[in-house]
């Protein structure tokens, strides 16, 4: 992994980034001076317990949250605003519910200022990069929970940022849609060559899309472990029946449990 | 900030079959007509049969006629005419300031902070009692009118507006953001749609305190005007045109609270569709 970054400058940098939330008396310890580097068309994988700052750095990274300390660098230089080198796919899908799938699809190219025909054009695009191309004039109510996290994935693809963060964006979703998913973003992907972060509670999605996954900590958040997944591309779903594959899903698996067990216990000592 | 009066949006109303495809009569638009069939069967039983006196309870057919007799002396029209002025006046001022005010409200901390203890306060305050005060500030006019409608009326619909603008659900705002809107976009493009149906449950809110507005402001003192119509006959004993006056003020309640109802489905459908027939 190491030999791949030194010869460019990483795509996104992460320097001693943390933050803590203050909620009266009490201060959250979100995330503690995290510090990652991530190489241009990377796809990375993070996983940890919940509520040790996953969500939080996605938001940190977007600009969406302000950190405590710390910086996040693209190509080398700080964050100007949300929306054009980043884009969020989050976990509910987010969907205007008063728009279209079309209508939700255009909500970025139209807030960047395109006109009604170019936005369309992008929009259909990415719809049909997706695969959902026939359902443009319904409603997001009327769509299954599926459909709905296309659209998200669409809508975000259609700000052309190259990196991409992903919050749990298939938690929602059945095992079987889910695994169809994993496979159309991996499809994805490997078009649009973009630059992947994204956060699952499952060990198994992170190795099977990623080329490398960061193992959190319980809260405060820091780097406990990574792991570079060396599975050859293009993978389909019969890798998850190799041994390889188990082998790192078990070893994720056991740096996780530690923490997860730590995280229950001091939610039951809490209790 | 009272929430009470936005929980009413979750009103169950649905419509089967598409939206805009006029009237296959529904079952529950079925079951409504034959329960007006018997109620009206029932009441010229008792207006005949059992209290059989005209001036504690008057037939539906009686009612009926005396209706046809005001309409045509062209009486009833006045009444309806003089009542829907003051109405439209004071519903379309309390539309506007509700809305403007909620706005304002909402942009700004320093105006809810100055503003809400009024609003609070005037929006629980019985503001009809204060009828006869307008009637001595403003005469027997339709100004005096106008003003209490537009008092009873403008609270629900600015409390709505400003609920509606606050409460916008925190995923579009990041997900606008996200996707690199302006403040200015985010308020036109997000905060502004999601807060259209609390505006119009408002306006619906509104309709039928407006309605009672206008029958009591009248009962105080006017010349004209559906409440002057019922006060007159109740106290000329005339039981049937004070019926009249009534089931007017009736249809236009139902109606227009029926046809807000209508353009609130038209316009938010995601609210009403997991309501069972
Ligand atoms: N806006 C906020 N205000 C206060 N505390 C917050 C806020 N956002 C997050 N936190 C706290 O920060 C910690 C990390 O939250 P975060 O959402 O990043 O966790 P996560 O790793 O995404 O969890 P999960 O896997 O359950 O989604 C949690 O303890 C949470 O309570
Ligand atoms: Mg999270």
């Amino acid at each position: 992994m190491t030999e791949a970054e030194t010869s460019s400058p990483p795509k996104l940098s992460i320097r001693g980034l943390s933050k803590s939330f203050r909620k009266g008396e009490q201060t959250i310890e979100a995330l503690r001076d995290l510090s990652v580097d991530i190489r241009k068309g990377e796809f990375v994988g993070i996983v940890g317990a919940s509520g040790c700052g996953k969500t939080t750095m996605l938001r940190l990274i977007d600009g969406l949250t302000e950190p405590t300390s710390g910086t996040v660098l693209v190509d080398g230089k700080p964050l100007e605003r949300p929306g054009e080198q980043l884009a969020f796919v989050f976990q509910q899908d987010g969907l205007l519910p008063w728009r279209t799938v079309m209508a939700n699809t255009m909500f970025g190219p139209e807030l960047q200022g395109q006109n009604k025909a170019q936005s369309i054009s992008t929009a259909q695009r990415f719809l049909r990069l997706v695969g959902l191309t026939q359902f443009p004039r319904h409603f997001p109510h009327e769509l299954s929970g599926g459909m709905r996290q296309r659209v998200n994935l669409a809508r975000a693809l259609t700000v052309g940022a190259d990196i991409l963060l992903m919050d749990e964006p298939f938690a929602a979703l059945d095992a079987q849609t889910r695994e169809i998913m994993q496979a159309e973003l991996l499809r994805i992907w490997t078009d649009t060559r973009k630059t992947v972060l994204l956060v699952t509670h499952q060990i198994e999605e992170a190795v099977f899309l990623s080329d490398r996954v960061l193992v959190f900590t319980t809260r405060p958040g820091r780097l406990k472990d990574e792991v570079v997944i060396d599975l050859p591309r293009p993978r389909d779903l019969s890798i998850k029946r190799t041994t390889a594959f188990t082998r790192y899903t078990d070893y994720i698996w056991r740096a996780i449990e530690e923490e997860v067990r730590r995280s229950i216990d001091a939610e039951l000592e809490q209790a | 900030m009272s929430k009470v009066e936005s929980h009413s949006l979750g009103a169950k109303l649905k419509g089967s079959g598409p939206r805009w495809a006029l009237p296959r009569l529904r079952p529950a638009l079925w079951q409504g007509l034959a329960s007006f069939v018997v109620a009206a069967i029932l009441w010229e039983f008792l207006a005949r049969v059992v209290v059989d006196n005209p001036l504690f309870f008057t037939s539906l057919t009686d009612i009926a006629i005396r209706g046809v007799e005001l309409w045509k002396s062209g009486e009833l029209q006045t009444h309806i005419w003089v009542s829907f002025i003051e109405f439209a006046g004071g519903y379309f001022l309390a539309a506007i300031f509700g809305i403007l005010g909620g706005i304002c409200m909402a942009a700004s901390k320093t105006a809810r902070g100055f503003f809400d203890p009024w609003v609070s306060m005037l929006y629980a305050t019985p503001i009809l009692a204060l009828g006869p005060l307008f009637i001595l500030w403003m005469g027997i006019g339709v100004a005096s009118k106008i003003a209490v409608i537009f008092l009873v009326s403008v609270f629900p619909i600015l409390i709505n507006t400003l609920v509606g603008l606050t409460t916008t659900d925190r995923i579009l705002l990041d997900v606008a953001r996200s996707l690199g809107a302006t403040p200015q976009q985010i308020y036109m493009k997000v905060r502004m749609p999601a807060a259209l149906p609390y505006i119009i449950a408002g306006l619906r809110l509104s309709v039928a305190r407006a309605l009672v507005g206008v029958v009591v402001a009248e009962l105080f003192g006017a010349r004209a005007g559906l409440g002057f119509l019922i006060l007159m006959s109740a106290q000329s004993f005339d039981t049937a045109a004070m019926f009249v006056g009534v089931i007017a003020l009736a249809v236009a309640g139902v109606g227009s609270v029926a046809a807000l109802k209508w353009v609130e489905e038209k316009m938010a459908p995601w609210r009403f569709e997991n309501v069972d027939d």
